[in-house]
């Protein structure tokens, strides 16, 4: 469980995140909602330790979190799947996913990479080839499968669903939620697209201009027509 | 609004004209009241300074880096003594000064045309090449350029009319070393009033715009690579000028004098003074040669040997250059400006707690965009704000 | 044809410690953004380290190994001490302090080792070898050139290939913030890219040196042929800089050769203009071409 308690963070003379306050359950995905500039990233990166709070409390499982450098955070059972292109295109495939089963210590085994080339068939057929070759719904599949490696027991995902198609974007939600049913994980989603990540996720946070304005079951969310439109745009 | 932007320009031009006039005086004052031996020493200093101000203009105004300004000397100070090989020459000096310029602006041109598409580290590494390159050239061209002994450079008699009114305003008779002297600083002069004032105009706004944010500059219609090939070339008249003057002081021109260390040290100079201050370059340059003897005395007396303790004074600029950038990268001239800045500023809102940046220039940046990465840029110097690194 | 052949067996030998420079300037590039143009004056230093070693009695192989290790900690030493603190800030910056660092390596080797030329002894005989009946222009020490070189670069492409350290190295060169999201040690990492890069300048400092004459100022030249042999390769191309150093080495061994040795350094910029002039990636630059 992560727990969030009146977080606070900025750049400069800018507040990105004001008293911000959440719980990512066991077993659940929280999606977190917000057009762009509420600070949906930068909470995704303070809490990996990317960058640093003004105030306020991060607890992953009974660990203190605020302090943490982001380089041991795998350590702790924490990824995070950055926005955008996060794979490392100068690398092949295998070795971006190598590389995040390394994160968590210890030698890369042969069943670890077949455990997520099982997961993502379209990575064990292109292995040996640049993560650079990959198209944009391969490379988000790199990154959540190169996550995966380091067997986490909290994903951050942000923006997964960016520049790709629907029915990608449909696919690679049903894999997250397939994962965290099987699997015990937890998904902390960060997404600009709210309809699609309330049809998959249990519980929906939405943030505006760095504040929490609602913090709600998934489907209750989804019937709020009022803050549909207010906030989340559809 | 147009009369304004004209009278401001006058205003400008006259406050250069006005400083340089002041400058002038001050120049006369101390060159009369020392020694013939502080006299050459000030020479040396003279073009130390017009070389590091072209140097300091190019770095601090433009973000380019220059490791080749001694070997642009090294073609002024030829130059020159191609000129003047002896007493029959009837060239005046200005003319050798020009003929010095016009030829390293070219050299500078070939040069500054491939560095147009370069920044950063390819152009540092270019001009090392060249740093490198031009002694060799006067070794292998040894009839001409006298290979390791170099040329002699024989200075004309000093006019008489010069004599007469030096004689008339000092009472004084001048010495050889006294004009020579003379020379060095009056072109000193002239060279920084035409930096200043291309630094204050519009040449001057294209050079900064392109180092603090090329994407910008280009989109304001600035034409990037003319902006770098007119600040490379109008450094290198600078040096050329520098190295002529050179030539007219230490009366020869040997590859020797124009080593990679040369070129280095003018770095280290303008850095210490703080990039892209004139002031700044003159006290570089102040340092670089009045410096070395103190040190050395101080190694000798420490039980150095001569030979060891030579080596002192490049290894206080060295370690000044690091500490400098480390510690504070607006050099001397800029972090004096900022303390004064500060301390105006505190003075007249005593209730705020926010200092200014540190910067000598371009306000706080309140730009930061929250999804942005968070890597710093260093903008504590108005040299230091060009963009990250290519990749 | 003799003489041709002579100049080309010299400038493949000379090529092949330029290629381990432009290696070391590439290493380093590649991980920190950084042309260090303080490799020079580093693996001077090293060398005399190297010298005090066999001038104390001891054999030339131990003060090779004390060489190639004290590079290693000079290294590490200056890119977390000196280096770190400009890593990521305006690239002026950085330039302008292995240009600091420059100075004061010589400063002090000078002060140290005394500023006059001090001969360096060669493990192998300089003696040309004997091909029926020619003395060829590629001696013992000229063929250990060639291996050694030849053998650290293996031993880098193995450590970068196929370790789990190489692995991080090249992640953290790459990208460094999802490096650390991957629980990198990204510092860690870049402090031993430059002690690697280090290293590797050390061994083209003692193979220039061997046999020759060494002086504060002896590798002063060579960072200029290091880069431009980098450039040649793209800066980015560990591969691309030993074609370049090896392109390198032999034409200006018939600049050499063939004009005259004081237009070495004038070739070399000549070569660099026009690299970057007509193709500034690199001779292997892909279609897209980067901006320089």
């Amino acid at each position: 469980m992560l727990t969030l308690t009146g977080l606070c963070a900025g750049y400069g003379p800018v507040t990105a995140l004001e008293d911000v306050s959440l719980t990512a359950r066991e077993g659940e995905i929280t999606a977190v909602l917000g057009a762009n500039g509420a600070g949906k990233t930068t909470l995704l990166r303070t809490v990996s330790g990317l960058h640093r709070a003004r105030s306020g409390d991060i607890d992953l499982a009974g660990t203190r979190l605020d302090t943490v450098a982001a380089e041991r955070m795998p350590r702790l059972g924490l990824a995070h799947v950055p926005e955008g292109r996060g794979v490392i295109t100068e690398l092949t495939v295998e070795e971006n996913l190598r590389l995040g089963g390394l994160g968590r210590g210890g030698r890369v085994s042969t069943s670890d990479l077949a455990r997520i080339t099982d997961l993502f068939p379209v990575l064990g057929d292109r292995s040996a080839a640049l993560a650079s070759t990959l198209s944009g719904g391969e490379r988000q599949m790199l990154v959540i499968g190169r996550a995966l490696m380091a067997r986490p027991t909290m994903l951050l995902l942000d923006e997964p669903s960016l520049g790709l198609a629907p029915r990608i974007v449909a696919q690679i939600f049903g894999l997250v939620r397939t994962l965290v049913r099987e699997e015990g994980l937890s998904v902390l989603l960060v997404e600009q697209n709210a309809r699609s990540a309330l049809s998959v996720a249990d519980h929906g946070v939405v943030l505006n201009l760095g504040r929490v304005v609602a913090d709600a079951p998934a489907d209750e969310l989804a019937g709020d027509d009022q803050l549909r439109h207010a906030y989340l745009g559809f | 609004m147009r009369a304004r932007i004209s009278s401001l320009r006058d205003h400008v031009l006259a406050r250069h004209l006005a400083a340089a006039l002041l400058g002038l005086v001050v120049v006369v004052m101390v060159l009369e009241s020392v020694s013939d031996y502080r006299n050459t020493q000030l020479a040396s200093m003279a073009y130390l300074g017009i070389a590091a101000g072209g140097l300091t203009v190019l770095t601090g105004l433009n973000g380019q880096l220059s490791l080749g300004h001694g070997a642009l000397m090294a073609i002024g100070a030829y130059t020159s003594a191609l000129l003047l090989p002896d007493n029959e020459s009837s060239l005046p000096l200005s003319v050798v000064v020009l003929v010095a310029v016009v030829v390293t602006l070219a050299v500078g041109a070939a040069v500054g045309l491939a560095a147009a598409r370069l920044h950063g580290p390819y152009l540092a590494g270019a001009t090392l090449a060249l740093a490198v390159a031009v002694p060799g050239i006067a070794l292998y061209f040894k009839e001409t350029l006298g290979g390791e002994q170099g040329l002699r450079v024989v200075m004309p008699d000093i006019p008489v009319w010069v004599l007469d009114a030096v004689f008339f305003v000092t009472g004084q008779d001048l010495t050889r070393s006294r004009f020579t002297a003379y020379v060095a600083w009056l072109t000193l002069i002239v060279v920084f009033v035409l930096l200043a004032n291309l630094g204050a105009g519009r040449t001057g706004r294209r050079w900064r715009a392109v180092r603090d944010d090329e994407v910008a500059a280009e989109l304001a219609g600035i034409d990037l690579g003319r902006a770098r090939v007119s600040a490379f070339m109008v450094s290198a008249a600078a040096a050329g000028a520098a190295g002529a003057i050179l030539a007219f002081t230490v009366k020869l021109a040997a590859p020797s004098a124009f080593t990679l260390t040369l070129s280095l040290t003018l770095l280290a100079a303008i850095v210490l003074g703080g990039l892209g201050s004139l002031a700044g370059a003159l006290i570089g340059a102040a340092l670089l040669t009045f410096l070395p003897s103190v040190v050395t005395d101080i190694g000798t007396d420490a039980g150095l040997s001569d030979i060891q303790a030579a080596e002192l004074a490049p290894l206080v600029y060295g370690l000044v250059m690091v500490a400098v950038i480390l510690l504070a990268p607006a050099g001397i001239v800029g972090s004096l400006r900022g303390a004064l800045l500060r301390a105006r500023a505190r003075r007249r809102t005593p209730a705020s707690a926010e200092p200014p940046a540190t910067g000598t220039t371009s306000g706080t940046g309140t730009t930061t965009d929250p999804h942005a990465d968070t890597t710093e840029t260093a903008g504590t110097t108005p040299a230091t704000t060009s963009k990250g690194t290519a990749s | 044809m003799q003489q041709f052949l002579n100049t080309a067996l010299t400038g493949l030998t000379l090529g092949m410690v330029y290629a381990a420079f432009a290696l070391a300037l590439v290493l380093i590039w590649r991980s920190t953004r950084i042309v260090n143009f303080a490799q020079a004056p580093m693996a001077m230093v090293t060398t005399f380290v190297a010298l005090v070693v066999i001038d104390a009695g001891h054999s030339y192989w131990l003060g090779f190994v004390a060489a190639l290790l004290s590079g290693l900690v000079l290294g590490a030493f200056l890119e977390r001490v000196v280096i770190r603190p400009v890593e990521g800030k305006a690239e002026i910056n950085a330039v302008i302090l292995t240009l600091g660092l420059f100075i004061v390596l010589h400063a002090l080797a000078a002060v140290v080792f005394g500023n006059r030329y001090r001969s360096f002894p060669a493990p192998f005989g300089l003696e040309g070898i004997t091909v029926g009946g020619t003395t060829i222009a590629l001696n013992g020490f000229g063929i250990f050139t060639i291996v050694s070189v030849l053998v650290v670069m293996g031993l880098l492409v193995a450590l970068f290939r196929f370790t789990d350290v190489g692995l991080r190295m090249r992640a953290s060169a790459f990208n460094q913030e999802v490096a650390r999201l991957l629980g990198v040690k990204v510092g860690a990492m870049l402090t031993l890219g430059w002690a690697l890069a280090s290293l590797v300048g050390s061994l083209a400092g003692l193979l220039i040196a061997g046999g020759g004459l060494v002086h504060p100022s002896y590798m002063d030249s060579v960072v200029v042929f290091g880069f431009v042999a980098a450039v040649l390769g793209g800066l980015d191309s560990p591969l691309g800089a030993v074609v370049g150093g090896l392109i390198l080495g032999v034409s200006l061994s018939f600049v050499s050769g063939y004009v005259g040795s004081q237009l070495v350094a004038l070739a070399a910029l000549v070569i660099l203009m026009l690299v970057l002039t007509l193709k500034p990636g690199g001779l292997f630059a892909q279609a897209a071409e980067r901006r320089v």
